[in-house]
Order: C-alpha cells, then sequence, then structure tokens
C-alpha cells in the first residue's frame, strides 16, 4: 500500500510542483496517473519510489514513512519504469541486463535465470537476450524495462508512460500480461499514460493531476463518463466514451458499445 | 557592461598568464573582481555551487601541495593561482553565449569551423551528460544497487554508470553529426551569424590587457 499524505514538493530551482497531495493506493489496484504535461504525474511517481522527498507531508510505503530511505531500499516491494528507456541501460546483453537486479540483490543464481526467463518471455523479448540493448528498436527497449524491473519479483510496479513508442501488438501484449499480474498475482500497477483507451480499458481506477494538484480520483467510468472537465485537465475522452456518452449510453469497450447500439436500433 | 566574445577571450588568455606574471595582491583582486563579476551576472544557487566546487578543489590542491612538502605561502599561491585561472574560463561563459565564442574563434582566431564547434559542443554536453548519469544512477538504485556507504562505494558505483553513459553520448554525438550535416553545417555556420563588432568598452579593456600583461617591462620603472 502506498499512501501520500499532504504532499508539498518542489525541485531545487524553487518551483513548487505538487501542492497539498493525499491519496491513497490499496495492493492490488490497478490506477492510472493522470494529467497534462507538467502536471506532476513523474515527480509524484518518483516521490513514491524514494527517488525525490517531499519538502513537507509523507509518503508511507505499507504504512511506513520512507523519508530517509533510498530507492533500493524499495526495490523489492516496488518496481520503477522510467520515461526513457535509453538512460536505465546499465549492461551489455538484454539477459544481463534483466538480470542486474536479481544480481545485485544477491539472488542465487538458479533464481536469477528463472526470474529473467519468465521476464524476457512476459515482454516478448525471448531469443534477444545475447542481443546488446542498444540495438533494439524503441519498443523493445521500452519492454526490456519492464522486464528489469519484473525480475525482482516487486509487489508494486510503477511504470511511467510505457505505452508510448509501442505498436498496437505490442501495446495490447504487454498491456494484457500487466492485467493478469495485477489479477492472478495482485500486483498493484501504478501506469503513467497519456492512452485514455488504455486507461479506460486496464484501469480501475484514476487519478488526474493537473498543475501539481489532485482533482479527480475514481473509476474511469465516472471521469470519461460523468461530466468531469476531463479537457480542461488536458485529458481526451476515448473515442468509444465520446460516442456513448453522445448518444446517452454506457459503454466501457468497443463491444459494449455496438452491443447498445444495437440494442437501441432493434428498440426502434 | 556587455563585452564582445572576442575581449572575452583575450581577457581569459591573459589573465591565465597575469596569474604567473603579476605580485600576489593583483592576483588577489583580479580573484575578488572575478567574484563580483560571477554574482552580478549571475547570482544563482547552481553558481554559488560551482564557485564553492571550486574552492573545495582549490583547498585540496594547497593541501597537497602541502603535504609533498611545499612552504604554506608557495601553496596559497599555487591554489589562488588554479583559483583566478578557473574562474577566468568561468566568467567567460557566464557572461557569453557559446555561438558567439565559437564565432570569435571562427572569425577573429581563424580557427576551423570544425574545432571551434568541437569545443562549443563539449561545453553543451556537460549538463546533459550530467543529467544522463543522475537518471542513470537513479535507475540502478531502482533495481537495488545502494549508493550508502564510504566514498569508495559511491566511487564504484559511477564506475560502473559510466560505460553506458560514454556509450549513450557517442550515440549521441552521431545523431548530432547526422542532424548537423543535414542541415548545412560547414565553412558558412558562423558566418551567417550577425557580426558582432567592437566596442569603445572593448577597446578600453584590451588596453587594460595589454598594460597589465606588459607589467614584467615595466615594473622596473615603479617607485619601490
Amino acid at each position: 500500500m502506498i499512501e501520500a499524505k499532504e504532499i508539498n514538493f518542489a525541485y531545487r530551482r524553487g518551483i513548487p510542483v505538487l501542492f497539498d497531495i493525499n491519496c491513497k493506493i490499496e495492493d492490488g489496484e490497478f490506477v492510472a496517473l493522470l494529467g497534462h504535461n507538467g502536471s506532476g504525474k513523474t515527480t509524484l511517481s518518483r516521490l513514491f519510489m524514494a527517488l525525490d522527498h517531499p519538502r513537507s507531508g509523507q509518503i508511507l510505503v505499507d504504512g511506513e514513512d520512507i523519508i530517509n530511505y533510498e530507492p533500493a531500499d524499495l526495490a523489492d516491494k516496488v518496481g520503477y519504469v522510467f520515461q526513457n528507456p535509453d538512460l536505465q541501460i546499465l549492461a551489455d546483453t538484454v539477459y544481463e541486463e534483466v538480470a542486474y537486479g536479481p544480481r545485485v540483490k544477491k539472488l542465487p543464481e538458479e533464481n536469477i535465470k528463472t526470474n529473467v526467463k519468465a521476464a524476457l518471455q512476459a515482454m516478448g523479448l525471448k531469443g534477444l537476450e545475447a542481443k546488446y540493448p542498444r540495438i533494439l528498436s524503441f519498443g523493445q527497449k521500452r519492454r526490456l524495462g519492464v522486464a528489469a524491473a519484473l525480475a525482482l519479483n516487486p509487489r508494486m510496479l510503477i511504470l511511467d508512460e510505457i505505452t508510448n513508442g509501442q505498436d498496437a501488438a505490442e501495446q495490447a501484449a504487454m498491456m494484457e500480461y500487466l492485467k493478469a499480474l495485477n489479477e492472478e498475482k495482485g500486483t498493484t500497477i501504478i501506469l503513467i499514460t497519456h492512452d485514455m483507451n488504455v486507461v479506460r480499458k486496464y484501469a480501475r481506477r484514476a487519478i488526474v493531476l493537473t498543475d501539481g494538484r489532485l482533482v479527480f480520483s475514481g473509476t474511469p467510468e465516472e471521469l470519461f463518463e460523468g461530466d468531469q472537465p476531463v479537457e480542461r485537465w488536458g485529458l481526451r475522452r476515448p473515442v468509444v466514451s465520446e460516442l456513448a456518452s453522445r448518444l446517452g449510453v454506457s459503454a466501457a469497450s468497443c463491444e459494449e458499445f455496438c452491443e447498445e447500439v444495437r440494442k437501441g436500433g432493434a428498440a426502434l | 557592461m556587455k563585452l564582445n566574445a572576442f575581449t572575452w577571450i583575450i581577457v581569459t588568455l591573459a589573465v591565465t598568464a597575469w596569474v604567473f606574471i603579476l605580485p600576489l595582491e593583483a592576483v588577489a583582486t583580479i580573484l575578488v573582481l572575478q567574484l563580483v563579476l560571477l554574482l552580478y551576472f549571475k547570482r544563482s544557487k547552481t553558481m554559488l555551487a560551482a564557485i564553492g566546487g571550486l574552492a573545495v578543489f582549490t583547498g585540496m590542491m594547497v593541501l597537497l601541495q602541502l603535504l609533498f612538502g611545499s612552504p604554506l605561502n608557495v601553496s596559497l599561491f599555487g591554489g589562488l593561482r588554479m583559483l583566478v585561472m578557473t574562474l577566468a574560463f568561468l566568467c567567460m561563459l557566464a557572461t557569453t553565449r557559446i555561438q558567439s565564442i565559437a564565432k570569435a574563434l571562427v572569425d577573429r582566431f581563424h580557427l576551423p569551423v570544425e574545432y571551434a564547434f568541437m569545443l562549443t559542443a563539449a561545453l553543451r554536453f556537460v549538463p546533459n551528460f550530467l543529467e544522463d548519469s543522475s537518471i542513470t544512477l537513479d535507475a540502478q538504485s531502482c533495481r537495488g544497487y545502494s549508493n550508502r556507504g564510504n566514498a569508495l562505494k559511491r566511487l564504484l558505483s559511477y564506475v560502473v554508470v559510466i560505460r553506458p553513459l560514454v556509450m549513450r553520448a557517442v550515440a549521441k554525438s552521431e545523431t548530432l553529426a547526422l542532424s548537423m550535416e543535414l542541415r548545412g553545417f560547414g565553412a558558412n555556420t558562423y558566418k551567417n551569424m550577425p557580426k558582432e563588432e567592437l566596442t569603445l568598452t572593448d577597446f578600453a579593456v584590451l588596453v587594460i590587457v595589454v598594460v597589465l600583461s606588459t607589467y614584467p617591462f615595466w615594473k622596473k620603472f615603479l617607485p619601490v
């Protein structure tokens, strides 16, 4: 469980970035962290991972204040995938890159092999073990970042814009895996994204930040189908939600939307 | 007071010579002037940190000299010289655009365009490199590597990220080279920039530079 209590934060230059943030993410949740560019999403997620510390307020991970923690102290519990995949590559081969975390944590070699294999398989990178990570495509590097985080079997995953740069099939496969991980293993997922279709389909809760303030916390249905000023917050409703809203029906997916439209047609 | 990049380059080169020919009092005065200038032009936390860092480095140099048996006054003067020379470059960088420095090097010192660009690119890469190294260290820490502990351990954590950082810098420079080529980088690159003429202030400063640089020749005429 991650909890932010009365968080205020400013970077070194002194410009405030987050104001009075209060939120709680329970174990096993699938949360989308949304907002326009510069709204403070990444900053808040960095505080969750102890990459930065708040100027005032508390971040609690499993009920413990992490003010004196460094990211390495949380690496067993929380996996963090950065926005820029290039900057997190540390090793010379895909295998070694994924094995880096487990090796630092001194896991037995047998466990390292199993974890790396499972993570690479899950992210569709099987067969690339011996490749030099820098020659991978942007999408593959992103998935490599996720695989590296998965290799430590964290209970929570913070994923910063991992859906960017993926083709439709890659994105769907990765999101389905994360969904299964969330549902079957109870892994908490905190997904930062600008892709509202992904939010609509996978997230069970959406948290919206705008100009450093938390302005919404609720289900994606409440966000997209209610009368929330999503455009003013720099978001765009998914096409299905937009159409459904204009037709006055409720639909979470294309299938549901078509079903509702068919029903409407039949009723006429 | 805005000086031409050409004047700044001359002043910077002159200061590096002055620290060896001028007496201690004069070098100390230059240091004070440099500090006033720096704080006048850029009174930011970054600048204060840079000056503080240089002061610490100077202190270490002085200590090293003392450890190797130099007398205190020689060590202190050595440290002061180094500090003044480094601050001269910092003054130039704080007050002049890098593009203007490159243009002055090409136009007035007839340095080949490629060399002038190398200088500006190297200076531009420093903040990028620092930012990248910070993110890579963060990524390392997120995967369980603790930077806590003694200086040696922290140094070792840097060693691990040096290779990926260098590889990334090389990749970036390749992209930069390609992008420059596509945008017609060549002999005319700096010639197309507006010409920056020397002003009266520049001439006045250059005269002072000449006067101070010829100190060894006229010092014998000074009253004792």
